[in-house]
């Protein structure tokens, strides 16, 4: 059974909470190519795009969900919305949970909307919003 | 705080992208997937070589509007849309992407900066745009 309109909805559990780190915010900025002071210091910010390490994470859900039949190798990501209330700092806990938006099927091609809440002490601090666009098993073309 | 006036536009920013980068983002993002390290990975998908992550040629390109503002903690929303891979040559000098910004509103405090993304002809990420506080 492949995905379908009527997942839309579904929202799984949360994944454990991820403690954000000076060290890795330093190594994520240097991966990212940049020197912004506002990523070192005793006081660092994360680059904004940080919080997609965290919402990866909770995609493990949904690709786990045998009922949808989603397998990553025939998954392209096609767009990508962050909105943030604030930056994530060292020692926010984050917990990362996942809930589908959006599905559409087109023949072979699944488009799916899914939504990460990234959220600290109860509060959302950032929302990851990405479109995933899936190729079915059967695809002979 | 910078002035922001609709039609502005930010200063160019040219990022070099090598196989070492690549390998770099994958270890700091923990994304894994092969195509990132294997040509053979890579061909298999039908893709030319090993390619950049998408979240890096999107997290990159947000230095434009970081390095205007200066506080990357100013950004309230970030949106782009991945229309080609960046394929990274295995050779010391690799690839090149070069990113643009423009202000295309301001509005209550917030300027919306539509960003460009490109490698060589290609235009990597489509209808990018950043909304910024700056009040």
């Amino acid at each position: 059974m492949p995905i379908t309109p009527e997942h839309v909805g579904r929202r799984y559990p949360a994944a454990p909470a991820y403690v954000v780190s000076r060290a890795k915010i330093a190594e994520f900025a240097d991966a990212l190519c940049d020197d912004n002071p506002a990523y070192r210091g005793d006081e660092p910010v994360a680059p904004p795009t940080f919080a997609a390490v965290i919402a990866a994470q909770a995609w493990d859900a949904l690709f786990g969900d045998e009922e949808l039949g989603l397998a990553l190798n025939r998954t392209m990501h096609a767009d990508q919305t962050f909105t943030f209330r604030r930056p994530l700092r060292p020692d926010d806990a984050v917990i990362a949970q996942l809930s589908i938006e959006k599905v559409r099927n087109r023949g072979n091609l699944d488009m799916v909307t899914v939504l990460v809440d990234l959220a600290v002490d109860g509060e959302t601090v950032c929302e990851a919003r990405s479109t995933l666009m899936h190729t079915g098993e059967d695809a002979d073309a | 705080m910078p002035e922001a006036t609709v039609g502005q536009e930010l200063a160019e920013l040219r990022v070099r992208v090598t196989r070492s980068t690549v390998v770099r983002y994958s270890g700091a993002s923990t994304d894994f997937n092969e195509i990132h390290f294997s040509d053979r990975h890579a061909r298999a998908i039908g893709l030319p070589s090993v390619v950049a992550h998408g979240m890096w040629t999107m997290g990159a390109g947000l230095k434009v509007v970081t390095d205007w503002v200066g506080d990357p903690g100013r950004v309230v929303s970030y949106f782009v849309r991945f229309t080609r891979p960046v394929a990274v040559p295995d050779t010391d000098e690799g690839t090149e992407v070069v990113y643009t910004g423009k202000v295309t509103k301001v509005d209550d405090g917030v300027a919306t900066v539509a960003i460009t993304a490109t490698c060589g002809d290609d235009q990597v990420l489509g209808a990018a745009k950043a909304e910024v506080r700056i009040d």
